[in-house]
């Protein structure tokens, strides 16, 4: 291929690359927002993303949605790894920052070839070990990686900094950009720290080695390579070759056809075509034979070891104090499952957190165990469930919180509230609160009130207003504890007692 | 006096005189303690039909005022729900204080829900804005502490849009309060401030006059189109909700608030709020003493 139609073919892979990080970021923004719930193809990523068909084959019964992801892993099977090349959102901001690496670095290493080998191990393991229902694929999976970290670290930090900048601004334009860009209140999110470090990490190591994690680290670019190697399309030096190595340039795995060509990493980026002078590299389609390069030297005993980590590694949270799981510290969101098998279905994406309207999702950190790093809990000194809302259980991919109309989400059981009587004004102090009780959404009261004479501090005998919970009416969502005016520590506060968690039939 | 002078005044005269009849000739009717009770078909109707009655809303809004109409968008809530002001109410407010000449309206309230949702849901913001005001939501950043020099309530946080505007109208729904019994346009007032507001609940009748001593109304219409009757402030239950299909209007905001009770079925004298306005020489408590005029629309 010449030059020219290398440089278009390149130009066409950026723009794909933008339009999907685009839409990316158009489906993200369709999950907040807006009082409609959000539509079934927000999900769209998730749904194309073989490793969650993984998981939605284990799950029981079995997701739909997810064969879909059947249509990239036949597509890989015929191109390779076009997927990591032109479609994944996240490949595009790294190759957006290997860019801007390789502009100040302009010769890089060739290949080192034990640096693309940690994915392929890490899928093993990951794999190994979901099979003894500890589930992790979404800490590094892309969608899951990139959702996540968009919706609790890049749009609520971006929101926070544009506010601190237009306030110093003029007041007009202060008020334009709040109505225009900002968010009514700013969103904040418990593990926003360790989300973002691992993130920004990420981008950073392209200035160091071109698309790291997709070399790398990423699982989902490991399946598709396995694949690639299997695949039709191939790339071929012919002999206008003048052997001169440009091609490694700008490859992102820094290989190149004509140094080292490796199927199973090429992303079909099409820098090659573009920067060869000689016009050298066909694009083929070609029988998978037999006689090719070795690929990536995986070797049976690594993979073999990797997939032992991982099952080594799934032992530890098997046995660990939260799969007892009797007393939790925790709350999860309206709707989900049983907490093996939502830990099971939960791929960590945040997709929930993103959805609920008050900030009341958080991602955990180790309340519910190490395994459960990420996955959402509602704390309600963050925010409430809102009564009117069940955004979230209609945005879960894998179902890990399950569909509940908005009916069946007014009727469900998070948890119960407990008034904490030495903190609680109407009980320690005497006084007449109830702040706890207006807001109760459950509309026969879960909160109720009733007048009794009462010895105050000061040793005065008078009326009052005490707050008292109906435990059977209590539905968990947490205003009570969110609005709870003491500033030490809520008087009421909502535990996981009488949770309702069913898995569904069949 | 020149011609075109003579002119002006001329007509403006005449026009005086023509409109004289229309002004109810009972006494009190334009004074600051009037209050003005309309029943009817229409929320809207009747909202328009008490502010006339009480004067017109030149008497409230001057030309060239910024005008804050503040109803209660507490919840995330619909109309049917009675928890929030009838959009149909606040629409009707806004176009008579543009009517009136106000530069410009703007809605907002400090809501208790997540400000988005009530605002929608409620209908007020669709309703306003197409009566030609400004919705704003309530900005942290633009909190600005106020001494309300009251008896209990001194200094506290108010958003700064409430204090910078010419004219303040209070538009509340009447409703059923679990612990201050009822929520009309003195709690109303809540709306108007920031910080940890929980904390007022303590001696909340007395805070709910100090607010009220402290923050003038120049206008109060209060919804009772539809009244939550039970299970207030946020409801939820339509078997709670009653029709009552009343608006009543007073630039005095205890009489309206006693007003208000008295249609609720409630003496004033056991409304701890109206207890604390009275001892504050706010106005009167017993509703007999109240220069209330009932109307059908």
């Amino acid at each position: 291929m010449d030059r020219k139609s290398g440089r278009r073919l390149q130009r066409l892979r950026i723009l794909s690359q933008f339009l999907f990080l685009v839409l990316f970021f158009f489906l993200l923004a369709r999950l907040a927002g807006g009082a409609a719930a959000p539509p079934a193809w927000a999900g769209l990523f998730f749904y194309l993303d073989p490793l969650f068909l993984w998981v939605g084959l284990l799950a029981s019964p079995l997701l739909r949605p997810f064969l879909l992801a059947l249509l990239p892993l036949l597509l890989t099977l015929l191109l390779g790894r076009f997927f990591c090349g032109w479609a994944c959102p996240l490949g595009a901001l790294h190759q957006f920052f290997t860019w801007l690496g390789a502009r100040r670095r302009r010769r890089l290493p060739a290949v080192a070839r034990a640096w693309l080998r940690p994915k392929y191990l890490l899928l093993a393991g990951l794999l190994a070990a979901s099979l003894f229902t500890v589930q992790l694929l979404g800490w590094l999976d892309p969608f899951s990686l990139l959702t996540r970290s968009a919706a609790t670290v890049v749009l609520p930090g971006g929101n926070a900094l544009l506010q601190q900048a237009l306030q110093a601004g003029p007041r007009p334009l202060y008020e334009l950009g709040r109505r225009a860009l900002l968010t009514v209140s700013q969103r904040s999110f418990l593990q926003a720290a360790g989300i973002g470090i691992l993130f920004f990490a990420l981008l950073l190591l392209n200035l160091r080695r071109r698309r790291f994690f997709c070399n790398s680290l990423c699982p989902l670019g490991a399946l598709y390579g396995l694949l690639a190697k299997f695949s039709f399309l191939r790339l071929r030096i012919n002999d206008a070759c003048v052997k001169c190595n440009a091609c490694a340039g700008g490859c992102t795995y820094q290989g190149g056809p004509y140094q080292d060509y490796l199927k199973s990493e090429c992303l079909l980026c099409g820098n090659c075509l573009a920067d060869c002078p000689a016009a050298a590299i066909d694009v083929a389609f070609a029988w998978p034979g037999r006689r090719q390069r070795p690929a990536v030297d995986l070797g049976r005993r690594r993979l073999l070891g990797a997939a032992g980590v991982g099952l080594a590694a799934a032992a530890l949270p098997l046995a660990s104090p939260s799969r007892q799981a009797v007393p939790h510290p925790f709350l999860r969101p309206p709707g989900a499952l049983e907490e093996k098998e939502f830990l099971r279905r939960c791929i960590r994406c945040g997709a929930c957190m993103q959805a609920c309207p008050t900030n009341a999702l958080q991602p955990a950190l180790f309340q519910a165990g190490a395994e459960g790093l990420w996955t959402p809990v509602l704390v309600p000194q963050s925010g409430y469930c809102e009564y009117e809302c069940h955004r979230c259980t209609q945005v879960c991919p894998t179902r890990a919180i399950a569909r509940l109309s908005l009916g069946e989400k007014k009727q469900f059981k998070i948890g119960t509230a407990v008034i904490d009587r030495s903190l609680c004004y109407t009980y320690a102090d005497g006084y007449n609160c109830a702040v706890c009780e207006e807001h109760c959404p459950v509309p026969e009261k879960a909160i109720r009130l009733r007048e009794v004479e009462v010895e105050t501090f000061r040793g005065r005998r008078r009326l009052v207003k005490q707050v008292y919970v109906v435990p059977d009416l209590c539905i968990g969502c947490g205003i009570c504890e969110s609005v709870c005016p003491r500033s030490d520590r809520p008087a009421i506060r909502v535990g996981a007692e009488e949770e309702q968690r069913q898995n569904p039939a069949g | 006096m020149k011609r075109r002078a003579f002119i002006q005044n001329g007509s403006a005269l005449a026009t005086g005189l023509m409109l004289a009849p229309l002004v109810p000739a009972q006494a009190g009717a334009g004074s600051a303690d009037a209050v003005v009770q309309v029943r009817g078909a229409s929320p809207y109707e009747i909202t328009r039909r008490a502010v006339t009655e009480l004067g017109g809303m030149k008497r409230f809004v001057s030309r060239g005022d910024l005008v804050m109409v503040k109803p209660n968008i507490g919840w995330n809530r619909t109309v049917e729900q009675g928890a929030c002001t009838h959009p149909e109410v606040v629409r009707a407010v806004v176009e008579m204080a543009l009517a009136a000449g106000a530069r410009k309206v703007v809605v907002m309230d400090n809501t208790c829900h997540k400000a988005e949702d009530c605002y929608q849901r409620s209908g007020i913001a669709a309703a306003a804005r197409q009566a030609g005001a400004e919705v704003r939501f309530s900005d942290e950043s633009r909190l600005a502490v106020h001494d309300f020099r009251g008896e209990v309530l001194g200094r506290w946080p108010v958003f700064r849009d409430h204090l910078e505007a010419d004219k303040f109208i209070n538009v509340p729904v009447l409703k059923h309060h679990g612990s201050s019994g009822l929520t009309m346009a003195m709690k109303n007032l809540y709306g108007i401030l920031g910080g940890n507001r929980g904390k007022l609940h303590r001696d909340m009748g007395e805070n709910i006059a100090d607010l009220a001593a402290g923050f003038r109304s120049h206008l109060v219409v209060v919804d009772a189109w539809r009244v939550l009757v039970r299970n207030g402030p946020v409801g939820g239950r339509l078997s709670d909700v009653e029709e009552r299909r009343t608006v009543i209007a007073s630039a005095n905001i205890m009489h309206a608030d006693v007003a208000a009770a008295a249609l609720f079925g409630r003496d004033a004298r056991q409304v701890e709020s109206l207890q604390a306005a009275s001892a504050r020489r706010m106005g009167e408590i017993d509703i007999a003493k109240v220069p209330l005029r009932r109307l059908d629309a």
